[in-house]
C-alpha cells in the first residue's frame, strides 16, 4: 500500500486546463488568449477521459495543457496586450478630455508587439519555417485580391500583394516551380525549394468577398503570424541566392498594374552600396519624374551584360541577368575555392534542369482574356519569355507584332475574319493553344502536342499532378484496358445482336447445358445426349466443357482458400478484429468508388458510340 | 483605434448635454412661471413657451462647468419671487382702495461723495401709520389656514373681536358671469383673508409682468449701471500692499528643488536615457526582416508542424474527365447533406474552356475553415497502418495438413417425436444411444445407423451416459426424477452376467451410516428383461429431470446434476455401495455441469458464471476459474487434465490452463448463438463445439508437454446439416472413442454421425 493519493493533485487533472480557467490564469480577455493561441501555434489537446482532466465532470469543455498555458503566462506578446490595454484606456480618458496634445503623444507611443520571437521559437531552422509556409502563402494571395476597406486597411493589403509579388519573383528566379494544377477553387501551385514541397492556392483574378459569417478578425491575427513569417522566409531565400531584400518597388509600374513585375531583383553582391539610395529614390518614386527613371534604366543598361534586347522591361532585364550569372558563375570563379559548391548545385538542379528550361526556346504572347498574372508566372518560371498587350497591364517587353513569338496563348473561339496577307503569314507561323497547354506542359515535363490544345478545339481531361491515393482509378490509364474493355463490349453487343440465328439458339442451349452438366457424371453424360440432340460439334462441346470445369476448379480452390481464411479470423483477437473489420471497409469503399467510377466511363464510351 | 473612437464618440455626446443644458438653462430664464425643479432635467419643456418673449440680455453667462451652481441659483430666485408675490397679493388686497405702493416710489439724485446717480427710496417713519398692514383690515385672524373657518358662518374677527361674516358667494355660474361682466376680474385676485376677489393695482400687475418676463421686480432696478471704480482704474492703483508682512524668499529666489528637478531630467536626456521624442517608425517596421537564422536556436523541441490539408485531386480539374461528374441523384445526395457531413466540399464540374471558370464562391470560407482547424481544433498523431489487412489473420497450418477431422456427413438417424436432446457413445464406439423429448432411446450401429433396439419411457430424456468400463456394458438413461441404469441387447453374456452382478448383486452391500433420499431399487431376477432396467435410483421429489451425467473413468460413480428444479442438486451415485450423496451442503449459484478430473480426485462444477475445482478426498476448494461468461452452458476437460474449454449461452468459448491462471488463455467467438456442447475427442488432438446457430465447429487442439509452449488451437471444419427449430440447433456433440467420427444430435430431431 503506497501513500494515499489525493484525487486532482496528479494525472490527467493536473496536466489539463480548460479554456475558461487559462483565460482566468493569464487575466487576459477571451479575444487576446484566442490571439495568442493563434500566434503561438497553442490548441486545444483531446485528454484521453474527459471526466478525469475536468474534475469529474463531463460538460463539453475544450482543454489546453497547462504546460502550454504556463508556457503563455512569460509571454512578451501577452505582456505588450495588457500594456496595449492600459493604453486604450489613457487614450480614450486623454480624448474624453479633450486633451489632444497628450492623446497625441500617447498615439505615438503606442505599444506595438512584434513576432520575430515566436517566428524563431515555433521554427528554430529554417526548414522548419520553409516547411510550413503553406497556409501563409495561401492566405497572403488571398488578402493581396482582396479589396480594402474599413476592416482591411489598404496598407495591409498592399503589404500582402507586395509580398505575393516577392514569392513569385523568388520562385521565378530560383525555377523552382514544379507542378500546377487548374482547379475550380483556383490554381494551385507547388514549388520545390530545398528540398520542401510548398503548395500554394491562388484564386482566380475576381473580387472576392468576404462572407458575413467569417470571422475577419482570426484571419486578421493569422495574416499578421504569416506576413511575418514570410518576410523573414523570403529575406533569407533572397539573401541566400545573393539578391537584396526587399526588393525595390517601382511605384510607377506598379500603378500602371505591371504585377510583380514592379519589383526589381538587386544582386546585393554587385551593388553592395547602392540599393540604398536607389531603394528610397525608388519608393518615393511618385515625386520622380521620367525623366530621372528613364535615367536609371539607362545606368542599369549600360552596367548590365546584355544590352540586345532595349524593350525589354527592367524587372526582366535584371533576372535574365540574374540567371546567367547564376549559371555563369562555376566557370569563372576559382575552382579550388568552390570546390563544393558546383557538386552540390549540379547535384541538386541536375533533375531540373530537364524542366525548367522547358519553355525556354519558346515565345509567348497572352490574349487579353487570359490570366495575365497566372500565365506569365507559369511561363517566366520556366524560362520562356512572354508578353501581353497593353490592356493587361504595362511592361510587356514586347507587343504583338513582334515576328519572335511562337505560341500565342487564346482562350476564345475561332472566328472566320477577314484578314491581311501580313496578318495571315504571322497567323500561320504561330501556334495557337489554349491557356490548359502550359499547365499540362508543365506536369508532363515536356511540350506536348499543340495539336490537341489549339484554339476551339474540346480540351484533353486536365488531370491532377499531385496523383491520387494508391489504388486509386486513373483515368490517363485508359488505353491498354480501354481496347480490352471494347473487344468485350464487341463481344456483348455481337451476342446481343444475333440472338435470332440458329447458330446463336445452338450457343444459348450449349451454354444452359453445360451450366447444368459440371457436377456429377450422369449429368454430364446427359448433358452430351442434350447437346447431340441439339446438333452441336462435340469437339467444340468438349472444349466449352473443359473450359467451364477448369474455371470451376479455380472458383473452388479459391471458395476453399477464403474458408480457411474465415476460419482463421476467428482467432484473431478482438483488437486485431476491429482493425481488420475497419482497414476491410475502408479499401471496399475504395473499390466501389473505382469501380463506379469505371463503369461510368465504360457506360459514357457506349454512349458516344451510340452517338456516333 | 477603438479606444479613441470611444472616447471620441464620448466627448461628442459630452458636448451634446453641454448644449441641452446651455439650451434649458435659456428656457429658465425664459419662461420662470412655467419652472419647475423637475422639467429641468428633462431638457425638453422648451415645447410649449415658444409664446414668451425672449430677453437675451437677461441670459446668464452658462459655461459648462457651472450650469448646475447656475440652476440652483435660480430656483432660489424663483422662490423668492413667488414669496414677494404672495405678500404683493396679500398687500394689495388689504390695501385696496386708496391704491397703495407697495414699495415706496424711490428717487434718483446724485451723490455727493461720488458724484454719481443713486436711487433713494423715502424714510420710513415709525408710526402706526407707517405700517400699512395695519390698517383698516377687517379680518384679523392672522396667518391662520382658512380652512379652520370652512365650515362656520364668519371668516374671522375684526379688531374689536366681532365676527366677520362670510361675504356672500355665488354658485359657479355667478362666479362665471362675474367674470364676463367685470372687465377688471382677469386682473383681479382671490383674497384668502377676506375670502373675496380683489383687483390688482398697477404696481401689482406691473411686478407680475415683470416677473413673468424675468425681469426684476423692482421697476426702478437697472442692470445696466456703469460701473464704479474703487480700485481700479487710472489713478487708483494700489500701492500699498494690504498687510505689512515680509514678503517670503520664495517669491524671488528661484527654486533650489525644481532646478534640481529639471537638471535630472536634462541630465537623462543628456544620457540619452530618456528620448524625448522617439524617431518616428514607418508602419512596415512591425513586419522588418532581418536574418533571424543566422543565430543559433535554442534547444528547445519546436511543436509539431500542423498536417497539411489534402492534395487536390482529379475531381476538382476544372476540366476534368467525364466520368468525375456527378450524376443528378449524386449531386442531389450531396446537397442534401450537412455540409460537415458531405466527404467533399466541393462538387465537380466541367468547364469547356479556363475563360469560363467562376470564382469560387466558398473561397474565404475554406480558408477561413482551416485556420479555425489550426488553433481550435485539438489534434492527435495517429501512425497510419499501411498493411495488407489480410497479414493481420493469424497464420494457421491448413487443415488438410492436420487430417483426420470428421469432414461429411455419413449417415443421418432421426427420432419421430420431438428433439434429440442426449447421446452417448459406447466405450467400444460401436453403439450409438440417442434419447428424444418423447421419451424415447434407440440403440443404433454407429456404422449402419441401423437401429437394433428401442426403449420407450414416460416422460423426456434428460441425459444419457455409457459406463466407460470395458467388462460391463450398461448405460445411464435420466428421467423426471429417476435415473435407470438399462444393459443393451446382444451383449456377450461373460459381459451381461458381470453386469448384472455388478447392478444387482446377490448381496446387497451394507448401508452406509447416513442414509441417502435417494432409493436403489432392483426389479426381481424373475422379471429381468432387457426392455426394463436393472437398477433404479429414485431421485428425491422435485428434483426435476438431470440434465448432465458425468462417469468417473473407473466407471463406479456416476455424477448427475438436474438443473430443472427448485434447486440445483447434484448427486454422486455409488453403484458398487449402491449409494447416492449430495456433495455439496449449499452451492452458490445454479450448477450447470460438473466434471470428473480424468487423473486427480478433481471434481469441477460449474454454476452460471464460474467454475469450481474441488479435491473430493480432502473435501476443499482447490481453485475458482472465473471465464468472464454471463451463462455457461457446459465445459470439458482434456484427456490430460490440464485443460479445460468451457462454452457459455453468451457465444463465447474459453480456453483454460489449468496450470496457468484462473482467467482464460483465450476467450473465442465464432458462433452466431448460444453453445450448445463441447467436446474434447478422447484420443485425438481434436475438440468440437455445436451451437444453436445450426453449426458444429470441428477445432484441431494441440497440447504441447514442453510447459513454455502454448496450446496450439487451429479451427478445422464448420459443419453444417442440422436444421434450426424453435431457435434450437445442435444440442449435443459427442466424439466416437475410437475413430475421428462425430456423433451429433439436433433439435429438429435428428442425430448426425460425421465422418473423417
Amino acid at each position: 500500500m503506497g501513500r494515499l493519493k489525493v484525487k486532482g493533485k496528479a494525472g490527467a487533472a493536473k496536466n489539463y486546463t480548460t479554456r475558461s480557467s487559462a483565460v482566468k490564469k493569464l487575466q487576459c480577455s477571451l479575444a487576446d488568449f484566442r490571439r495568442l493561441c493563434i500566434l503561438k501555434g497553442i490548441f486545444p489537446r483531446e485528454p484521453r477521459s474527459r471526466k478525469k482532466a475536468n474534475k469529474g465532470s463531463s460538460a463539453p469543455t475544450s482543454f489546453y495543457y497547462t504546460k502550454d498555458i504556463a508556457y503563455l503566462a512569460h509571454e512578451p506578446v501577452l505582456k505588450k496586450l495588457r500594456e496595449h490595454k492600459a493604453f486604450a484606456k489613457k487614450l480614450s480618458r486623454a480624448i474624453g478630455r479633450g486633451e489632444w496634445s497628450s492623446a497625441k503623444s500617447l498615439e505615438e507611443n503606442k505599444p506595438i508587439y512584434r513576432l520575430d520571437h515566436i517566428i524563431k521559437e515555433r521554427y528554430p531552422t529554417f526548414v522548419d519555417a520553409l516547411r510550413d509556409i503553406d497556409d501563409g502563402l495561401c492566405m497572403i494571395f488571398l488578402f493581396a485580391s482582396l479589396p480594402s476597406n474599413a476592416r482591411l486597411p489598404h496598407e495591409l493589403v498592399e503589404n500582402c500583394a507586395r509580398l505575393a509579388a516577392e514569392w513569385q519573383l523568388y520562385v521565378m528566379h530560383s525555377h523552382s516551380l514544379r507542378k500546377v494544377f487548374l482547379s475550380i477553387k483556383g490554381v494551385y501551385y507547388q514549388a520545390e525549394i530545398m528540398d520542401q514541397t510548398v503548395t500554394w492556392l491562388v484564386p482566380y483574378q475576381f473580387t472576392q468577398n468576404v462572407p458575413a459569417d467569417v470571422d475577419v478578425r482570426v484571419m486578421l491575427t493569422f495574416l499578421e503570424l504569416y506576413q511575418t513569417l514570410l518576410s523573414f522566409v523570403f529575406f533569407k531565400l533572397y539573401t541566400d541566392v545573393g539578391l537584396v531584400y526587399p526588393p525595390p518597388l517601382d511605384a510607377k509600374k506598379d500603378e500602371n498594374g505591371a504585377g510583380f513585375n514592379a519589383l526589381s531583383l538587386q544582386d546585393s553582391s554587385r551593388d553592395s552600396e547602392p540599393p540604398q539610395p536607389n531603394l528610397t529614390t525608388i519608393i518615393e518614386g511618385r515625386h520622380i519624374t521620367g525623366k530621372v527613371v528613364r535615367q536609371t534604366i539607362k545606368n542599369i543598361n549600360a552596367e548590365s551584360v546584355d544590352s540586345a534586347d532595349v524593350e525589354m522591361s527592367n524587372a526582366e532585364e535584371v533576372v535574365e541577368e540574374a540567371e546567367e550569372e547564376f549559371v555563369l558563375r562555376p566557370s569563372t570563379s576559382d575552382k579550388t575555392v568552390n570546390a563544393n559548391l558546383p557538386t552540390l548545385q549540379s547535384l541538386s538542379t541536375l533533375p531540373q534542369t530537364i524542366m525548367t528550361n522547358l519553355f525556354s526556346p519558346y515565345t509567348f504572347f497572352l490574349s487579353r482574356e487570359t490570366p495575365r498574372g497566372v500565365f506569365e508566372f507559369l511561363v517566366r518560371s520556366f524560362g520562356g519569355r512572354i508578353g501581353w498587350p497593353s490592356s493587361s497591364g504595362s511592361g510587356s517587353p514586347f507587343d504583338e507584332t513582334d515576328p519572335s513569338i511562337t505560341h500565342v496563348i487564346i482562350d476564345r473561339p475561332v472566328v472566320e475574319k477577314q484578314e491581311t496577307p501580313e496578318q495571315r503569314e504571322l497567323r500561320l507561323r504561330r501556334k495557337y493553344i489554349q491557356p490548359q497547354w502550359i499547365a499540362d506542359c508543365i506536369n508532363a515535363g515536356k511540350i506536348l502536342l499543340e495539336e490537341h490544345y489549339s484554339q476551339g478545339k474540346t480540351l484533353p481531361p486536365h488531370l491532377s499532378p499531385f496523383g491520387e491515393y494508391e489504388g486509386a482509378y486513373i483515368p490517363s490509364g485508359e488505353d491498354a484496358e480501354g481496347e480490352r474493355v471494347e473487344e468485350e463490349e464487341e463481344e456483348a453487343i455481337e451476342e446481343e445482336a444475333d440472338v435470332g440465328t440458329p447458330a446463336e439458339e445452338r450457343q444459348a442451349i450449349l451454354n444452359s447445358v453445360i451450366a447444368a452438366a459440371t457436377d456429377d457424371p450422369t449429368s454430364l453424360r446427359a448433358a452430351e445426349l442434350a447437346a447431340e440432340a441439339a446438333g452441336v460439334d462435340f469437339g467444340d462441346f468438349d472444349a466449352k466443357m473443359k473450359k467451364v470445369a477448369k474455371k470451376q476448379k479455380n472458383i473452388t480452390e479459391k471458395e476453399i482458400e477464403n474458408a480457411e481464411q474465415d476460419m482463421n479470423k476467428m482467432m484473431m483477437s478482438n483488437k486485431q478484429r476491429k482493425l481488420y473489420e475497419k482497414m476491410k471497409y475502408s479499401n471496399k469503399k475504395k473499390d466501389a468508388e473505382r469501380t463506379e467510377l469505371e463503369s461510368r466511363k465504360k457506360e459514357l464510351k457506349k454512349q458516344k458510340r451510340k452517338q456516333t | 483605434m477603438p479606444a479613441k473612437d470611444l472616447a471620441g464618440r464620448k466627448s461628442t455626446k459630452r458636448k451634446q448635454i453641454d448644449a441641452e443644458e446651455i439650451q434649458s438653462a435659456e428656457l429658465q430664464s425664459n419662461g420662470v412661471l412655467e419652472m419647475l425643479s423637475d422639467e429641468e432635467e428633462d431638457g425638453d419643456a422648451s415645447s410649449d413657451d415658444g409664446h414668451v418673449d425672449e430677453f437675451p440680455e437677461i441670459v446668464n453667462e452658462s459655461s459648462s462647468e457651472d450650469s448646475d451652481y447656475d440652476e440652483d441659483d435660480e430656483d432660489e430666485d424663483e422662490e423668492d419671487t413667488e414669496d414677494t408675490e404672495d405678500e404683493n397679493a396679500n398687500e394689495s388686497g388689504a390695501d385696496s382702495d386708496d391704491s397703495l405702493h407697495v414699495f415706496p416710489k424711490a428717487k434718483t439724485i446724485i451723490s455727493r461723495i461720488t458724484k454719481q446717480p443713486k436711487t433713494v427710496y423715502p424714510e420710513i417713519e415709525p408710526n402706526y401709520d407707517s405700517d400699512s398692514s395695519t390698517e383698516d383690515t377687517p379680518n384679523r385672524v392672522g396667518d391662520v389656514p382658512m380652512h379652520w373657518y370652512d365650515d362656520l358662518p364668519h371668516i374671522g374677527y375684526d379688531i374689536n373681536g366681532k365676527q366677520v361674516l362670510r361675504p356672500a358667494r355665488g354658485d359657479e355660474l355667478d362666479k362665471f358671469l362675474a367674470t364676463v361682466d367685470d372687465s377688471s376680474a382677469w386682473t383681479s385676485a382671490f383674497d384668502k383673508n377676506t375670502q373675496s376677489d380683489k383687483p390688482l393695482t398697477a404696481e401689482e400687475l406691473d411686478i407680475i409682468r415683470r416677473l413673468y418676463t424675468n425681469e426684476n421686480p423692482d421697476a426702478g432696478y437697472d442692470p445696466y449701471e456703469p460701473t464704479t471704480e474703487w480700485f481700479t482704474g487710472k489713478g487708483k492703483e494700489e500701492i500699498m500692499p494690504l498687510s505689512g508682512a515680509l514678503q517670503p524668499k520664495r517669491r524671488w529666489v528661484p527654486s533650489k528643488w525644481e532646478k534640481q528637478k529639471v537638471m535630472k531630467i536634462v541630465r537623462a536626456i543628456r544620457q540619452g536615457r530618456i528620448l524625448p521624442s522617439k524617431p518616428k517608425t514607418t508602419s512596415t517596421s512591425k513586419f522588418d526582416a532581418y536574418a533571424i537564422w543566422s543565430e543559433p536556436s535554442s534547444s528547445v523541441v519546436p511543436p509539431l508542424p500542423a498536417p497539411k490539408p489534402a492534395l487536390p485531386t482529379n475531381a476538382e480539374s476544372y476540366n476534368p474527365p467525364e466520368e468525375y461528374l456527378p450524376t443528378e441523384e449524386e449531386r442531389k445526395a450531396w446537397e442534401a447533406l450537412d455540409p460537415e457531413d458531405r466527404e467533399r466540399n466541393y462538387l465537380p464540374q466541367k468547364y469547356s474552356t479556363l475563360r469560363l471558370v467562376p470564382a469560387y464562391d466558398r473561397f474565404i470560407k475554406e480558408r477561413f475553415f482551416r485556420q479555425l482547424d489550426l488553433y481550435l481544433a485539438p489534434r492527435v498523431q495517429r501512425v497510419k497502418l499501411n498493411i495488407d489487412p489480410n497479414s493481420l489473420i493469424p497464420k494457421l497450418p491448413s487443415p488438410s495438413s492436420l487430417k483426420p477431422f470428421p469432414t461429411y456427413k455419413s449417415l443421418q438417424f432421426s427420432h419421430s417425436n420431438g428433439r434429440a436432446r442426449c447421446i452417448s457413445v459406447s466405450p467400444d464406439g460401436e453403439w450409438v444411444i440417442s434419447g428424444d423429448e418423447g421419451g424415447v432411446v434407440s440403440l443404433w450401429e454407429i456404422m449402419v445407423g441401423r437401429e437394433v433396439k428401442r426403449w420407450q419411457f414416460e416422460g423426456k430424456i434428460g441425459a444419457l451416459a455409457w459406463c466407460p468400463r470395458s467388462d460391463v456394458s450398461y448405460f445411464a438413461v435420466g428421467l423426471e426424477d429417476k435415473i435407470h441404469l438399462v444393459t443393451p441387447p446382444n451383449v456377450d453374456p461373460a459381459v451381461l452376467s458381470l453386469t448384472q452382478t455388478v447392478l444387482a448383486p446377490t448381496t446387497l452391500p451394507t448401508a452406509p451410516a447416513t442414509p441417502s433420499t435417494v432409493k436403489w431399487t432392483t426389479p426381481a431376477s424373475a422379471t429381468w428383461s432387457i426392455d426394463t432396467p436393472l437398477l433404479t435410483m429414485d431421485l428425491p421429489a422435485s428434483s426435476s429431470v438431470p440434465s448432465h451425467f458425468c462417469w468417473h473413468r473407473k466407471g463406479d460413480y456416476l455424477a448427475s446434476v438436474s438443473t430443472g428444479g427448485a434447486q440445483s442438486n447434484v448427486w454422486i451415485h455409488q453403484i458398487s455401495r449402491r449409494h447416492s450423496q449430495s456433495p455439496f451442503k449449499k452451492i452458490k449459484g445454479a450448477v450447470q455441469s460438473v466434471l470428473f478430473h480424468p487423473l486427480k480426485p478433481h471434481f469441477f462444477v460449474a454454476t452460471q458464471q464460474y467454475v469450481r475445482i474441488y479435491n473430493l478426498s480432502e473435501q476443499q476448494l482447490v481453485k475458482t476459474l472465473i471465464p468472464g461468461i454471463k451463462w455457461i452452458s457446459s465445459m470439458d476437460v482434456h484427456p490430460s487434465g490440464d485443460h479445460l474449454i468451457v462454452g457459455g449461452y453468451d457465444r463465447k468459448l474459453c480456453w483454460f490452463d489449468l496450470e496457468l491462471s484462473e482467467k482464460p488463455y483465450k476467450v473465442l467467438r465464432y458462433h452466431s448463438r448460444a453453445i450448445r456442447s463441447l467436446q474434447f475427442h478422447p484420443a485425438y488432438p481434436l475438440f468440437a463445439s455445436s451451437s444453436d446457430d445450426g453449426s458444429i465447429q470441428i477445432f484441431h487442439s494441440r497440447v504441447y508437454n514442453d510447459l513454455m509452449t502454448d496450446p496450439l488451437i487451429v479451427p478445422l471444419k464448420i459443419l453444417r446439416g442440422h436444421q434450426i427449430t424453435d431457435g434450437l440447433g445442435v444440442l449435443q456433440v459427442k466424439w466416437c472413442s475410437k475413430h475421428p467420427w462425430l456423433v451429433s444430435s439436433g433439435a429438429d430431431g435428428s442425430v448426425a454421425v460425421w465422418c473423417s
